[in-house]
């Protein structure tokens, strides 16, 4: 810009910035949305240390569509439990002889001299003392190494505290061969509710952890041995039982059980980026197209204004949306897309100012000067048009919010990233409504809307100042 | 007046032919999807030799212009191709789901104009009053909320929650008629304003603010001109000023801004059809979208251009005939 103004340039300009200022502040509305816009901006800036997790890439945190987390303080909600991990950590309770080690990792050395059955049974404890969960995973991991003439078969049971029955999580064939393997027993699995021999629509979290107290783990290893040298090296290792919450966060899950605050969070960025990104580069050319239109006049005037009737006349939503679906699912088409598409507008006002602005005498006498038109065009009409261009701007940035949340609630955002407008269309395709998932369908909408209305707040001062037919005969 | 006339419908003509030279140059020549595929079905598994058979029956081993030249024959005699999905042709299919679209659109825009307009009067009558600040809120409000949000609350609340709460289906979430209709024409078309009762509440919700502020604008612009001043100085009741001088004089923006709206409208209530799944052209064009459908594509994108380019033909001709100052080309 140093270039283009001179120091007398910059220090008018810098005045009119400090009167404009001054008129600004005077607009309750204006300051409103100035204060939003940067709350907004703040949270896109810190999103990172606003959330702990990362939107595209989380554990399971708690149940699919859990609830906010302070919704427990109301009366009927007092009982809902968090996400509770239990690390199992294994005593002995027989075949001490050949445990080597036991604890969260358990060594089994076994050897034997002459064929036989032995059974290793380990156990764990853990408490619960929440509602029962809807959801749980039993996670471990074993390895069976060095083995000879041996022949082993693995089964994992709870308990509950009552001991009055148990469940199977696990049973393996018996196997002769060395093999390591990671076992998952979800209670979202088909496999395992059959396992436990239960109806595949029952809720088994509801029906195992029904009781509070403590639940017992029981591991049991058989062991035969097929003849006189047999041996086997078996470890067991890292296993846990996982009861997801059905409260989590700030604002809950999704059906993914992915954390809807950190979406919310990093989602302003996106927002912001597409509003801004489009906004700025519609502005641009219609800057660009409106001066040169304007000034020039003559042909080309003709054929730029007939562009804009033309681009005015194309069905612009499912146009964009058969271009995305074309070209692939990427912001930065969809802000090209929404920026090519959004200028036309303002090329038509600011030829129409342009049109007015070259008839003035200074720019006669700087005609006469010798003074080529691109620097007529750059040094005398841009500057006089860049408030209304500039009011014009920040005014088009919530359309293009809209217009990339509306693109990502037809299921056509780019999935790389998190929207709100995405989020909407989640909910709205699996299942938030029919189960009233408030904390996942109001957060984007908010979101969207007050991001909007700041933009829509600071605009509408803006324009009142800079566009003189807006001002109230006094 | 005829020259006028003419003149715009050539212009008009002319737009409609980028358009659809647009419409062929993005599905046709630079489309990542090969052409073929948009005449035959990805999903087919077709034999190399009828695949062959079929290029030629379609014409796509002529030269690029020779095709061109096609492609424009068969949009403006609306031969659009059968449909990969439904296997019939776009035309009949069209003719199928329009009313639906029209029957939502023309009853919520009725409804939003018969809203918005006396409240955008109202205003300007009482400038500065709160009734005034009121809409100028409501019309800022539409600018930052988007439409198919307030459906979304809407529904969840008057269909989903109401349910749960009162145990009664106050407003159905899908579907344009029960399922399945009733029989009784009457009470056919009684089912049918049940289904379309919270799209076009919805509609005129999110759309009766900017209708008021835009009425409220233009009629306060002309309650400022010279006129306004001599008919208040003649002694006329306030009332005749407004409605006699002032409101008669934006009739032309309002009719002129009416067509204007009916296309974005039109692409607009595209998100309404999908969400509360009515079986019209929007909802068609979405579905053809991630069928893909290319026919069906190119027939909806084609009638979407006429309609626009009609629209705004229609308005630039009321806006002559309406106001006499700028009838034009006409000597008095």
């Amino acid at each position: 810009m140093a270039s283009v103004f001179s120091a007398d340039a910059r220090k008018i300009l810098l005045r009119r910035i400090s009167e404009f200022w001054f008129e600004f502040r005077s607009k309750r509305i204006g300051l409103a949305g100035l204060a939003l816009m940067l709350m907004y901006a703040g949270v896109a800036i810190f999103a990172p240390y606003l959330t702990p997790y990362n939107p595209m890439s989380q554990p399971r945190l708690a149940q699919a569509i859990a609830m906010p987390e302070w919704i427990t303080v109301f009366p009927q909600f007092q009982e809902y439990g968090r996400t509770q991990r239990n690390t199992l950590n294994w005593q002995i309770v027989a075949g001490s002889d050949y445990i080597k080690n036991w604890g969260t990792t358990v060594d089994i050395q076994y050897a034997a001299d002459n064929p036989e059955l032995v059974q290793v049974a380990l156990k764990s404890h853990f408490a619960y003392e929440q509602l029962a969960p809807n959801e749980f995973y039993t996670k471990f991991r074993y390895e069976v190494t060095n083995l000879t003439d041996v022949e082993y078969s693995m089964t994992l049971v709870l308990t509950p505290p009552d001991a009055n029955g148990s469940w199977v999580f696990f049973k393996s064939p018996t196997l002769s061969a060395a093999r390591s393997q990671d076992v998952t027993a979800d209670s979202k699995d088909p496999l395992f509710i059959k396992l436990l021999g239960y109806d595949l629509q029952t809720n088994v979290g509801n029906i195992i952890f029904a009781q509070r107290g403590n639940y017992t783990f029981t591991m049991y290893l058989n062991l035969r041995a097929l003849s006189g040298n047999a041996e086997a090296h078996i470890l067991f290792k890292e296993a846990q039982i996982v009861l997801l919450g059905r409260v989590h966060g700030i604002l809950g899950t999704d059906y993914l059980a992915k954390d809807i605050w950190s979406h919310i969070v990093w989602g302003s960025r996106i927002s912001l980026i597409v509003g801004l990104l489009a906004a700025i580069v519609g502005t641009a050319i219609g800057i660009f197209v409106g001066v040169v239109s304007g000034y020039l006049g003559g042909m080309t005037d003709e054929v730029l204004m007939r562009t804009v009737d033309i681009l005015l006349c194309l069905p612009l939503l499912p146009l964009l949306l058969a271009l995305v679906h074309l070209y692939g699912r990427n912001v930065y088409y969809i802000v090209l897309f929404i920026a090519i598409f959004g200028w036309q507008g303002l090329a038509r006002v600011i030829r129409s100012q342009t049109l007015s602005i070259r008839e003035t005498p200074y720019i006669e006498s700087a005609r006469a000067s010798g003074g080529s038109g691109f620097y007529i065009m750059r040094r005398h009409i841009v500057p006089n048009i860049i408030p209304v261009a500039f009011a014009s701007m920040i005014l088009a940035v919530p359309g293009a919010i809209l217009f990339e949340a509306a693109l990502s609630f037809l299921g056509f955002g780019d999935p790389r990233v998190v929207t709100w407008g995405m989020m909407l269309q989640h909910a709205f395709g699996f299942g938030g409504f029919s189960q009233l998932a408030w904390w996942w369908i109001l957060p984007p909408g908010l979101a969207i809307i007050g991001l909007c209305l700041s933009f829509v707040f600071v605009g509408h001062a803006f324009d009142e100042i800079v566009n003189p037919r807006l001002r109230r005969r006094r | 007046m005829r020259e006028y006339l003419l003149k715009r419908i050539i212009v008009s003509i002319f737009i409609l032919w980028v358009v659809v030279t647009l419409n062929f140059v993005i599905f046709q020549v630079v489309s990542p999807v090969s052409p073929e595929d948009t005449y035959l079905p990805l999903d087919l598994d077709i034999p190399p030799e009828v695949r062959d058979m079929m290029r030629e029956l379609y014409g796509l081993n002529d030269p690029l212009h020779i095709r061109y030249i096609k492609y424009l024959r068969n949009m403006f005699t609306f031969d659009f191709g059968i449909s990969f999905q439904s296997r019939t042709p776009v035309v009949v299919e069209m003719s199928r789901r329009l009313p639906a679209t029209v029957l939502l659109l023309g009853s919520s825009m009725v409804a939003t104009i018969l809203v918005g307009t006396p409240i955008g009067i109202l205003a300007a009558s009482k400038r500065g009053s709160k009734t005034d600040i009121a809409t100028i809120g409501a019309g800022l409000f539409t600018w930052g909320v988007p439409v198919f949000y307030i459906q979304l609350l809407f529904m969840l609340f008057f269909s989903y929650y109401f349910l749960k709460i009162f145990g009664v289906q106050l407003f159905p979430v899908r579907g344009i008629y029960s399922i399945p209709p009733p029989g009784n024409p009457i009470a056919f078309m009684v089912d049918v304003a049940w289904h379309i009762a919270l799209p076009v509440i919805t509609l005129v919700v999110g759309g009766f603010g900017s209708w008021a502020l835009y009425t409220r604008n233009i009629l306060l612009d002309a309650l400022t001109q010279d006129y306004i001043v001599t008919a208040r100085a003649k002694g006329l009741t306030e009332r005749t000023v407004l409605y006699r001088h002032a409101f008669r004089s934006t009739l032309p923006p309002i009719v002129t801004i009416i067509a204007l709206s009916i296309p974005g409208i039109i692409t607009g209530a595209m998100i309404t059809e999908w969400i509360f799944t009515l079986p019209g052209i929007g909802r068609w064009y979405l579905d053809a979208l991630n069928g893909p459908d290319y026919p069906v594509l190119q027939a909806v994108l084609f009638m979407y251009a006429i309609l626009t380019i009609f629209c705004n033909l229609i308005a630039d001709l009321l806006y002559g005939i309406l106001d006499p100052r700028i009838r034009v080309g006409v000597r008095r």
